[in-house]
């Protein structure tokens, strides 16, 4: 290939005959280091939320893979830069030539440090920091519903899912949202599990049993609910934010002036926090 | 402390859900650039200006790459004399249509396909239409940087002279050369602007392209993945610090919410193959239109590409673009907020 020699004079470490002078046997190339260390600590990272479950709370399960395989293509990055650098600072500098010349091709707006730098640090701090399932605080901003809005995943077919007993909250909503008068599922069996959460506008003795809904990621998941009727008065009897086992009969009742199902329940149990807590 | 969990956990999530898909991004532009020659490409491109422009608007099937990869393939592009038209759509369309950001939008809005399909066809219409405008101004020249400019015309002459073969010996050409080793010649008097007109690496082995498509993958993933940083970390903050109401006030107006989500985009200068994760999380408190626009408009036009593309163009044409996609993109998102939201 044809090169214009002023090109060649810009890169002195690229002269053949004079390969000792380049660098020395003791400098190391930090920023190709660098590089390797972000490239790991990100595929770390990864391979941490896949071994350790996390992964759930972040993303939907029918995307862990992608998240799984780019923690492997990270890692064979990172092993491979690496392997780069020792036959690079062991023997000639080859690669160099290639890397200037693509550099032509290639117009970077950060600083290459700066980048590495950055990269790195969010990879430390994703190794570090335990993400957290949304819960209340998180379904009053974004504004929770028990119907689902016109933005939201429209179910693809019309099925009865399952018997009564089986259906999740989402489930429940989804099927309200079809087919919206309360009264055709009086006294059905309901069996589900959410969180506590207290609407603003809801007397004391209601509650909320809400899921957190995901079509793609956390970044999109919104907040459903069912109206759980409670025996008390009382305010706030369980927790917000602790979770429940709900087994029961749907019933209709008027919250916020609107005629709607609510769960009689015939049993209350507290549950832990389950390992997968949103819905899809 | 909750808003700050959230804030996180919703940042870690757009990273770990976008990651996938730059990685397969920069993998794809990494291998095309060095495995497509456009030289053969611009032979076969139609006369034609409007048939120009929907080819160029479509190439970036062959160059699946995003906004930062665009910019020097259109580059090449212009250098070897691709028309105007096809240029120009190639540089607008390329970063939205092309299979990667295709999957990644259909996987962010799987929900609300209409969006998929809306970005493709508004991208197209856009950078066809401004493609074709373009291509009155018969010669590009005027619109470009000195140097990309100089460099066409020099390569004007030579492309005549070789008739088009660019397999020809260097030493059946005109010019000084030096003998060596292996046979090989250098030229010593090649104008400093062919380095930009061919592109470099595909005379190398197969074993060096290999590490030069390692070499540029991460490149541009530490390019891109520092600008994925910040953008997340833009998109969880607005999401957990900017209270409802502010944000639902701006983004169910129908102008205001299109404005916001521009402006958004012209700032952020995320990836495109990355940037409906970003704009998912805006799915639940902004319009349909404003979405559409900040996922069509961002990879047109955005800080990160007027700095790339004043590389090539001239500050004026950079504008005529920049106004030209905006006015657009605001059109079209506000017709689809008014017939279709």
């Amino acid at each position: 290939m044809v090169r214009s020699p002023r090109s060649e004079s810009n890169r002195p470490a690229n002269r053949p005959t004079n390969r000792r002078s380049v660098g020395g046997p003791l400098r190391l190339p930090w920023r190709d280091l660098l590089d390797v260390l972000a490239l790991g600590t990100w595929s770390a990272m990864l391979f941490r939320y896949w071994i350790g479950g996390k992964l759930l709370l972040l993303l939907h399960p029918d995307y862990a893979w992608l998240s799984n395989s780019a923690a492997i293509i990270l890692a064979l990055l990172a092993a491979y830069r690496l392997l780069g650098i020792v036959q690079t600072s062991r023997r000639s500098q080859r690669t160099a030539t290639g890397r200037n010349l693509s550099a032509e091709n290639h117009i970077t707006l950060l600083p290459r440090n700066f980048s590495s730098a950055v990269l790195l640090s969010v990879a430390v701090f994703g190794l570090i920091y335990t993400p957290q399932a949304f819960a209340s605080q998180t379904a009053t901003q974004r504004g929770i519903t028990d119907t689902l809005t016109l933005t939201r995943a429209q179910p693809q077919r019309f099925a009865r899912a399952a018997a009564p007993e089986e259906r999740t909250v989402i489930d429940w909503i989804r099927l309200v949202n079809v087919y919206p008068e309360p009264d055709a599922y009086e006294d059905e069996a309901v069996a589900v599990e959410g969180f506590v959460f207290y609407p603003e506008s809801w007397p004391a003795g209601y509650l909320m049993v809400s899921r957190f809904v995901l079509t793609c990621c956390a970044a999109d998941a919104y907040p459903v609910g069912l109206p759980l009727k409670l025996d008390t008065n009382e305010a706030e009897p369980y927790p917000v934010d602790s979770w429940l086992a709900v087994t029961g009969t749907m019933v209709t009742d008027t919250l916020d002036g609107r005629r709607q199902v609510a769960i009689a329940p015939t049993e209350i149990r507290t549950i832990e926090e389950p390992k997968n807590p949103y819905e899809y | 402390m909750v808003h700050l969990n959230t804030g996180f956990t919703l940042f870690l999530s757009l990273l770990v859900e976008a990651v996938p898909f730059l990685l397969i991004g920069v993998a794809f532009s990494s291998l095309l650039l060095f495995f497509v020659n456009e030289q053969q490409l611009v032979s076969v491109l139609p006369k034609n200006a409007f048939l120009g422009a929907l080819v160029g608007s479509l190439m970036g099937v062959l160059f699946p790459v995003c906004e930062c990869g665009n910019v020097p393939v259109a580059r090449r592009l212009i250098v070897q004399g691709a028309p105007t038209a096809v240029s120009i759509g190639f540089l607008l369309a390329a970063p939205t249509i092309n299979p990667v950001v295709f999957w990644a939008t259909w996987v962010a809005f799987r929900g609300q396909p209409e969006v998929v399909f809306l970005r493709v066809i508004c991208t197209l219409l856009i950078a066809t239409s401004i493609g074709w405008v373009f291509s009155y101004q018969p010669d590009i020249g005027p619109f470009l940087q000195e140097n990309v400019a100089r460099s066409r015309f020099r390569d004007r002459p030579k492309r005549n002279l070789t008739g088009g073969s660019s397999n020809q010996p260097s030493l059946l050409q005109g010019g000084t050369f030096l003998q060596v080793a292996g046979g090989e010649t250098l030229q010593l008097d090649t104008p400093a602007a062919q380095r930009l007109v061919a592109n470099p690496v595909q005379a190398q082995s197969p074993v060096s392209k290999l590490q030069l498509v390692v070499d540029n993958m991460v490149r541009e993933l530490r390019e891109l993945g520092a600008v994925l940083v910040f953008g997340s970390a833009i998109a969880a903050t607005v999401q957990v610090a900017v209270p409802r109401e502010t944000i639902l006030g701006l983004g169910q107006g129908m102008a205001s919410s299109i404005l916001a989500m521009m402006a958004l985009a012209t700032v952020v200068s995320i990836c495109s193959t990355v940037d409906s994760f970003f704009a998912l999380s805006f799915a639940s408190t902004f319009t349909t239109g404003s979405l559409l626009a900040f996922l069509i408009f961002g990879p047109m036009i955005d800080l990160k590409n007027i700095g790339l593309l004043l590389t090539v163009f001239t500050g004026r044409a950079v504008f005529y673009l920049f106004a030209l996609a905006s006015l657009m993109s605001f059109a079209l998102a506000l017709a689809v907020n008014l017939y279709l939201g």
